[in-house]
């Protein structure tokens, strides 16, 4: 409701008032309508319902195609429920015949009905069906239309998609617009046509020597009389352009002005007129040859026809004269001067209006004077010139020959002048010479006795030069032999010196020499210190103390460095056994080896027992027992040791495998580290006696 | 000699036997653990020949017999297993 109120608000705005009230009435009778049609509606379902008669043909609905129309059936229906003659009343008898014929008449109808309309139906259908759709359509796009007016949003949807929405709806508002506003719209028409016409230009419009047909500016502003005038001289030309004719409704008032109260003036004389174009037209012939314009002789022949219909004035008419033959224009052969040229053409304006106003007889015989009068001044100002220009030629030759007559004078008092100053001019150039080459003289001497005094002073100090060059040489001189005399016994002091540094080199030396004796001394000392400390001691005894001394005394002796790196840290740190215990302890170590001496390789109890068992019994070889088993080997290893050689019994107690060797382990490390001991202190012996050597030599 | 043998002595031992002694030290392990085995058999035999055999003398011998097999296999291992090491260290 209120989407409505607004709606018919906005086309208040928008529309005449009147066309608004109408939609709203509109509006509200439609709403009428529906509210009245619900009511209808809710108060007749029933009914409908009931009536099924009510429901419309399938003919007319589309909703329905296929339903069979109807009335048959019913008709059949109607036919089967009354019509079966059997179940009919049959008491009256009489006219049973008369009944029956009717129902049989009755039957045969049904049958044809469906197979017509089935036929028929279908282009009925589809013509409904095309029928019903460009209804609809039509009604849609209106609605569309119309609606489109009333929102915006519904306006762009329709003008955008559906196709020819645009020009309706454009067609439409136009339409509304020029309703609303009919005088702005023919305002706009009018102006724009008149615009139109207004750009247009006639083809014979502009300034030409042609005189305009006078039909248009006479229907302008002339009264009747003249129209009937122009119309009668409508083929005679003019010698006036159209636009000259124009710019005399402004500017040639005047004249106009003028020229009717010359013609006040002269209103008696007008009978005379009559006979004035008569001068008028001999004229034209007179001047014909000169260059007068075309046009001319053409009007007259036109003129005289025109003229001969004038009818005598009526009695209840008033009075007038017959129209005098229109002035000729003035045409003067020598038209050169432009004064002239100005007279004739107001003249011929002048004539030119007379000629329009047809007032050619009133005016005819002043304009032929005063173009007798301008022809005669044009003769006059063509006499004035010959006469003017002849003078003006002798004038002119007077003066040439005057100025010739000046200037030969002037050239030969030029000439004089000229060679008297030559003259002078050379004198005066004579003795300017003669003074430029004294002064050049007089400078030339200045200069030679500059450069001998400029010579005599160089020489002179090349003298000076010399003088203090042999002074210093002689100085150098005795510096030198002075100095050579001090260098010779400098050069003796520092032999001696260096004599006495030898000397100190020599005993620098021999400190080394004695020091380095000194040190080997102590290494002897030292290695001895520590051989003592081992053969000495009855059981092992560490002898890190002196391995230490020796060290140090050595002093980074290399050879001595890598000896002790050597000895094993243990053999040091708890001494090493002596030769005695380990001959003690191989006694014990080859008692156990012997007992293992028979072991097989994979050897259980059994035999170790017997292994045990029978080493009881073997015999014991003595000496050097050549052979490969265990007990020779033992045998040469007690021999060897019995004789000191720690070295080879090692060795051959090394050649034992098995479980020997492995009871015999301890025991040969043992042997190795005291042999590495003894072999280290050998080598720091060989390097302090080398030491030493090396000194001797 | 043997005074001053005597304290590197004992540390060695507890840390490893010496070499020429390993044998001896497996036959003294081998003998106690014949005795200990055989003197347990003994006990079981002679339990067994009281309670069940009616003191018979037999079950007694056959566990002093269970017994000693018994050190004897162990004894013969350790061995075999030594020279298994023996043979191992030096390849």
């Amino acid at each position: 409701m209120l989407r409505t109120s607004l709606h018919s608000v906005r086309a208040l705005g928008s529309r005449p008032a009147a066309a608004a009230a109408g939609r709203q009435w509109q509006l509200s009778a439609a709403r009428r309508a529906v509210v009245s049609g619900q009511r209808y509606y809710a108060d007749g379902k029933k009914p409908t319902d009931e009536a099924k008669p009510a429901v419309l043909p399938a003919e007319h609905t589309l909703t329905a195609p296929s339903t069979p129309p109807p009335p048959p059936p019913e008709v059949a229906k109607v036919a089967s429920s009354t019509i079966p003659p059997e179940n009919a009343p049959l008491t009256p008898p009489a006219p049973g015949p008369a009944v029956v014929p009717e129902t049989t008449t009755k039957i045969p109808p049904p049958p044809p009905p469906p197979a017509p309309p089935k036929k028929k139906s279908f282009f009925r259908r589809l013509r409904n069906y095309i029928l019903t759709l460009t209804f609809l359509g039509a009604l849609g796009f209106g609605g569309g239309v119309w609606y489109s007016r009333i929102n915006d949003n519904f306006h762009d949807f329709f003008t955008e998609y559906v196709p020819y929405g645009e020009q309706a709806v454009l067609y439409l508002e136009e339409m509304d617009f020029k309703k609303r506003f009919p005088n702005v719209a023919s305002r706009m028409t009018g102006r724009r046509t008149d615009s139109g016409d207004k750009v247009k230009i006639p083809a014979q419009s502009g300034a030409s020597w042609r005189v305009a047909d006078g039909s248009e500016p006479a229907s302008r502003q002339s009264s009747a009389i003249q129209k009937v005038n122009a119309a009668k001289e409508a083929p005679k030309p003019k010698a006036e352009p159209a636009t000259v004719v124009e710019a005399k409704e402004q500017t040639a008032n005047l004249p106009k002005v003028q020229a009717e109260e010359t013609n006040l003036r002269s209103s008696p004389p007008t009978p005379a007129l009559a006979s004035a174009p008569a001068p008028v037209a001999e004229k034209p012939s007179e001047t014909e040859p000169s260059p007068t314009p075309a046009p001319t002789p053409a009007p007259t022949p036109a003129s005289t026809p025109a003229k001969t219909p004038f009818k005598a004035p009526e009695v209840d008419e008033p009075s007038r004269w017959p129209p005098a033959s229109p002035i000729d224009p003035l045409a003067v052969p020598d038209a050169a001067d432009p004064v002239v040229q100005d007279l004739v053409r107001m003249l011929n304006d002048i004539i030119a209006v007379v000629n329009h106003d047809g007032a050619n007889e009133k005016y005819g015989a002043t304009i032929g004077k005063a173009k007798n009068e301008v022809s005669k001044v044009g003769q006059k100002i063509r006499d004035l010139k010959t006469a003017v220009e002849r003078e003006a030629a002798d004038q002119v030759k007077k003066q040439v020959d005057e100025f010739d007559k000046s200037a030969h004078e002037l050239v030969a008092r030029l000439e004089a002048a000229m060679t008297s100053q030559e003259q002078q001019w050379r004198l005066e150039f004579e003795a300017e010479m003669e003074r430029l080459r004294k002064s050049y003289d007089s400078k030339l001497k200045l200069v030679q006795e500059r450069e001998r005094q400029l010579a005599e002073e160089k020489l002179n100090n090349q003298l000076l030069q010399q003088a203090v060059e042999l002074q210093r040489q002689f100085a150098r001189d005795i510096k030198q032999h002075v100095e050579e005399e001090r260098e010779g016994r400098l050069g003796r002091l520092t032999e001696l010196s260096a004599a006495v540094a030898d000397l100190e080199r020599l005993t620098a030396g021999w400190n080394d020499v004695v020091s380095a004796t000194l040190r080997t001394q102590q290494l002897h000392v030292a290695v001895e210190a520590v051989r003592a400390s081992l053969e000495d001691a009855r059981h092992p005894r560490p002898f890190v103390k002196e391995l230490a001394a020796l060290k140090e005394i050595a002093a980074n002796d290399p050879v001595v460095d890598a000896a002790i790196a050597s000895i094993h840290p243990s053999a040091y740190q708890r001494g090493v056994s002596t030769p005695a215990e380990l001959v003690d302890r191989f006694r014990r170590v080859a008692a156990e080896v012997r007992k293992a001496s028979l072991l097989p390789d994979d050897a259980g109890v059994a035999s170790h027992a017997s292994s045990y068992l029978l080493s009881k019994v073997m015999f014991k070889k003595q000496g050097l027992a050549a052979g490969d088993d265990v007990e020779s080997i033992l045998t040469r290893t007690q021999t060897l040791l019995e004789e000191g050689d720690l070295d080879n019994a090692a060795r051959e107690m090394n050649a034992l495998t098995g479980w020997s060797k492995t009871l015999s382990r301890d025991w040969l490390a043992e042997v190795r580290k005291v042999l590495e001991v003894r072999q280290a202190l050998e080598v720091i012996q060989t390097e302090a006696r080398l030491q030493s050597l090396k000194l001797d030599a | 000699m043997a005074e001053t043998t005597a304290p590197p002595a004992p540390s060695r031992a507890v840390a490893r036997p010496v070499s020429e002694a390993l044998l001896n030290e497996k036959w003294d392990r081998c003998l106690s653990n014949l005795i200990i085995k055989s003197s347990l058999g003994l006990g079981f035999g002679v339990v067994f020949s009281v309670l069940l055999f009616k003191r018979r003398a037999w079950p007694a011998f056959v566990g002093v017999g269970f017994g000693a097999g018994r050190a004897y296999e162990e004894c013969n291992y350790s061995l075999k297993q030594a020279a298994r090491d023996i043979k191992k260290q030096q390849a």
